[in-house]
């Protein structure tokens, strides 16, 4: 049920999915508990996005998944980040700082 | 490797559905209650923490949809669950899939039958290297011997030139000489027994040129080819060593052609015929062997002797235009100093000014089938693919009434999640199924009607035998066809089915039915059909009374109970002089012995056999424009005029009297009396062969004959004169016997009577000239038969499509006419209701098809005879019946609507 403050930029979803899964290994409700939370609330990514996003990084070799109980002892999927996933993190970190820099100083000029 | 892992799990996924809808639905579920989890710490009720849980999430089905479409195997899926459906829907209306299926069966058949003629007759290279450097001297439009030095693009050269030529040219790596006609020959192999081989002359270079590795043994080379009577060595063809059995030990064997032994060196590859399309020759033997394998085409030193084809291949880098200017510069040097003497002529140096080579393409050899077949098989090609558009605009209307009756299936569907896109897609997968199943028994059936149009087309056996079977481009053409039509055909009803109002479907009412824009599409699909079967109905009609016609000609000879015998005096080994006249003689007489048999004669023509013509020369008349036109010569037998009951009008017929050295006679036709004696008799007049006046004196004239048709029954009347064979001594290819009775005891008879008399003629086949003048407009035959056959056919779907129409709007109109007919209407106004509407588009087709019919006519109108394309007969015929067979299909559902019984069709709302 996001708002308007919710929209994300096209394409940035998947570099916050990378970021949090950096962390440590979670499953799909703690990525987007995870997300809303550092974001103070802006971002609320709803299952319907955050799933399909998962399954094409699985595909794509970014992050692999395995079942694991969880605290409460129920069976979830975790997620964790593989070495391609990692490099594209860094990647795509610091294509974003560069874009966000130019926008940035082109915002000031 | 990222591709690898992706299509590895794709497969993976693909082979255990329930798997991953199991892991899925546990994922989400899993989702579900961390989520409920977290809102219960912070505070909700269990029950409301679940409920908002489930709230956020939305539809568990869109979210597993999302994340299905992320994969590329769901596509895979989707489609391989649409095919299933697919087959399913299909399997419940057999009759729709029939008639579907039936009716696109015949446009893509027709479409691949007539497509893969075209390829062979007009599109497919030679199987040779590289193809495309080859080029042909001249257009190849014509054959046999001329010693003319035309004034105009040369298509036919001489020996010596081609000699000389190809030391000389720069641009060219290789030049090849084929002798211009290929020779019916008899021979036999290591002893056997006599067989008919065709062989094809041609110069040693001939498969180094052309790039043409032997398939056993070598071919020919250079050395083949040297000094004349040299060369005793023969190629044979594949074709011709599948028919020996694919004899291992075949080269080395000796065979005897007409009496000279040649030594089989090696078997041609498969696959290649030659280099004319449409002949197919056993044996190719050097050029130095000519005068071995035909006496009358001793050419090898004489320059005036022209009737070889040059192909050459050109040099890798050479252009066109370098190859052509290179090459006419040595052609006119070349005429210049041989042709030409110390004193040429003005009109030779006038002609030498205008002759050149035109160099043309040899990459798909050379075709006179291509001339011949061009027309018709544009005309087919327009004619199959009219049918073709009709059967899609059946189809689309069939669509059209099947998607209006499923709408409350779409609906559903829509209504329980399915995208519109999707149903589209489902829709388009059965109308791909309908296409490909109408495409495979399309090609099944073209596979053997390709065949069959080539066998109507030619009577020759070796046209016949081209392989016109399917290849891959043929096939390929077929499924860009295929797809296509599919699209033609079923876009339009899928996007129309699927443009829905839920609720409405839903309820299903068939009073709220208003007059759709669906109904309107149905209408016009309905038009264009009547329209473009009125362009086919026409164009048959217009064919079939063009052959009409040309059967009502005149010949001028009595076809009737005439055979042609086909045979090879040459075989005999006689020389050309009184004993081969005497041979003849004999058997002429010893055949008309035989019990039915008329008359009979040798002669070098029949009918439509090629022509030997020049200008005539005639003693004491000056030449003008008007009456030097060329001239047709035949000669024949004494008997040949009461074989053909051709009368002789004046004067004498050939008989005993003419002998090789009493003066020479001829016997000339009713046309060339009249062109130089109008007012006269001709009798007693000479004349002489060619311009020159001198020998104008050579013949006199002792009779006239009536007029005949020589070469086609279109012709206008023309000149021709006959000469008895026993003042031109030579060797005969045509044997005509006029008989009484059934043929099929005359022709063993007369086959044995000719071996009495010498065993060494071999007859090959026999024909009737009756046969043989039909064969002269088997063009004009199969274009008619074959239009006749698609119109007809064509016809018949609109007929569907009408009754499919109008039995739809009847049934949507059932109340409506309840209605009418409890007021007070009667059941003859309840039948023209329903009538006026189907002639009202029958009325607009029509007017539609009528310049579009007179349009297309005109493409046809080289191909008619005595009618012009706009003949009001055949277009009157074409609409009177396309109106009476639409107003029979529209009447069977109008009658039903009249026979409705109002309280019946007011109690069932």
């Amino acid at each position: 049920m996001s708002q308007k403050q919710g929209e994300m930029v096209q394409g940035t979803l998947e570099m916050l999915i990378l970021k949090t899964l950096a962390l440590e290994p979670m499953h799909g409700y703690g990525v987007a508990l995870r997300i809303e939370q550092v974001s103070a609330g802006v971002f609320r990514v709803n299952p319907g996005s955050l799933l399909p996003a998962l399954a094409r990084m699985e595909r794509a070799g970014s992050v692999k998944s395995e079942w694991r109980s969880t605290e409460n002892n129920r069976r979830a999927k975790y997620y964790m980040l593989t070495a391609v996933g990692r490099k594209a993190l860094t990647d795509e970190t610091a294509a974003w700082g560069r874009q966000t820099a130019a926008i940035a100083r082109i915002l000031e000029a | 490797m990222a591709w690898l892992r992706n299509l590895t799990r794709g497969f993976s996924a693909l082979f255990s559905p329930e798997r991953v809808e199991h892991e899925m639905d546990e994922e989400l579920r899993g989702f579900l209650e961390a989520s409920a989890e977290a809102k219960r710490r912070a505070g909700m009720t269990a029950e409301d923490a679940a409920r908002a849980a489930r709230v956020e999430m939305g539809s568990q089905n869109a979210v597993k949809h999302h994340i299905r479409s992320a994969v590329w195997e769901t596509v895979v899926e989707n489609l391989w669950q649409d095919l299933r459906y697919s087959v399913r829907m299909l399997a419940k209306s057999p009759a729709f899939t029939l008639v579907a299926v039936l009716s696109l069966a015949l446009g893509i058949g027709a479409n691949t039958a007539i497509f893969s003629l075209m390829d062979v007759v007009l599109l497919r290279s030679l199987p040779v290297d590289e193809p495309g450097q080859l080029v042909l001297f001249g257009d190849g439009r014509a054959g046999g011997s001329t010693d003319n030095l035309p004034n105009q693009s040369w298509r036919l050269f001489s020996y010596p030139f081609y000699r000389s030529f190809s030391q000389k040219n720069e641009v060219f790596s290789g030049v090849t000489a084929i002798k211009s006609i290929e020779f019916s020959t008899h021979g036999s192999v290591a002893g056997a027994g006599r067989e008919m081989m065709r062989a094809s002359l041609v110069s040693g270079t001939y498969f180094s040129v052309l790039g043409v590795n032997a398939g056993r043994g070598r071919m020919l080379t250079e050395a083949d080819d040297q000094t004349p009577g040299s060369g005793t060595v023969a190629v044979a063809s594949y074709s011709w060593w599948q028919r020996h059995g694919n004899d291992p030990a075949a080269v080395g064997k000796t065979v005897a052609i007409e009496g000279t032994d040649y030594t089989i060196v090696g078997v041609a590859p498969k696959g290649f015929f030659g280099f004319v399309v449409g002949e197919s020759p056993d044996f190719w033997i050097p050029l130095s062997m000519e005068k071995e394998i035909s006496p009358g085409w001793n050419g090898l030193e004489k320059k005036w002797f022209q009737s070889l084809y040059l192909v050459a291949r050109l040099k890798p880098g050479v252009t066109a235009a370098q190859a052509s200017a290179n090459t006419n510069l040595l052609f006119k040097q070349y005429i210049r100093s041989e042709y030409l003497g110390q004193s040429p002529s003005q009109k030779d140096l006038a002609d030498v000014e205008h002759a050149h080579i035109d160099l043309t393409s040899a990459a798909r050899g050379l075709s006179r089938l291509r001339r011949q077949f061009i027309l018709p098989l544009e005309i087919l090609t327009t004619i199959s693919g009219l049918v073709l558009l009709i059967a899609c605009a059946n189809l689309a209307s069939l669509l059209l009434a099947r998607g209006a009756v499923r709408s409350r299936e779409f609906a559903m569907r829509m209504a329980i999640g399915a995208t519109r896109s999707r149903i589209v897609r489902q829709l388009l997968t059965e109308s791909c199924m309908i296409a490909l199943l109408g495409a495979a028994l399309g090609v099944a059936s073209a596979w053997k009607a390709s065949h069959l149009l080539l066998t109507m087309a030619s009577h020759s056996a070796e046209v016949a035998a081209m392989d016109v079977s399917p290849d891959l481009r043929v096939l390929g053409f077929t499924l860009i066809l295929t797809v296509f039509t599919a699209l033609l055909f079923g876009m339009a009803p899928a996007i129309r089915a699927t443009r829905l109002d839920l609720n409405g479907s839903l309820k299903q009412s068939r009073t709220a039915a208003a007059p759709s824009s669906r109904f309107s599409l149905a209408r016009g699909l309905i038009v264009v059909q009547i329209a473009l079967s009125l362009v086919l109905l026409a164009a048959a009609s217009l064919f079939l009374r063009s052959l009409v016609n040309l059967a009502n000609v005149d010949t001028g000879f009595n076809k009737q109970n005439v055979l042609v015998f086909q045979l090879d005096e040459y075989s005999a080994n006689l020389p050309l002089d009184a004993r081969l006249v005497n041979l003849e003689q004999r058997i002429e007489q010893r055949v008309q012995s035989v019990p039915g048999v008329q008359a009979a004669s040798f002669s070098m023509f029949s009918f439509d056999q090629g022509e030997w013509s020049d200008p005539v020369t005639v003693q004491g008349i000056p030449q003008t424009p008007e009456n030097s036109h060329d001239v047709l010569y035949n000669v024949v037998g004494n008997g040949f005029f009461s074989t053909m009951s051709l009368p002789i009008v004046a004067g004498r017929g050939f008989d005993s009297r003419d002998k090789i050295d009493s003066p020479q006679v001829a016997i000339i036709n009713q046309t060339m009396a009249h062109k130089f004696f109008p007012d006269s008799s001709p009798i007693g007049h000479h004349f002489g062969i060619g311009s020159d006046p001198a020998g104008s004196g050579s013949i006199e004239i002792v009779g006239v004959v009536k007029n005949a048709k020589y070469v086609t029954l279109e012709e206008s009347p023309e000149a021709a004169a006959y000469f008895p064979y026993a003042q031109r001594v030579q060797y005969f290819g045509n044997f005509e016997v006029r008989y009484a009775g059934d043929a099929h005891q005359i022709i063993p008879a007369v086959r044995d009577a000719i071996l009495q008399v010498n065993p060494d003629v071999p007859v090959s086949a026999v024909e009737t000239l009756a046969e043989q003048v039909d064969a002269s407009t088997s063009n004009q035959r199969i274009v008619a038969r074959l239009s006749g056959f698609f119109s007809v056919l064509a016809t018949f779907l609109v007929c569907i499509g009408i009754y499919g129409l109008l039995s739809y709007a009847v049934a949507r109109r059932t109340s409506e006419i309840g209605v009418r007919m409890a007021l007070g209407a009667r059941r003859s106004n309840v039948l023209w209701l329903i009538l006026r509407e189907i002639l009202v588009l029958v009325a607009i087709g029509i007017a539609i098809g009528v310049p579009l019919a007179l349009a297309g006519n005109r493409l046809a109108a080289k191909l008619l005879f005595g009618l012009s394309p706009a003949d009001p007969v055949s277009l009157c015929a074409a609409i009177a019946l396309m109106f009476a067979i639409a107003t029979l299909a529209g009447y069977l559902p109008a009658r039903k609507a009249s026979l409705v019984e109002p309280t019946v069709a007011l109690r069932c709302e």
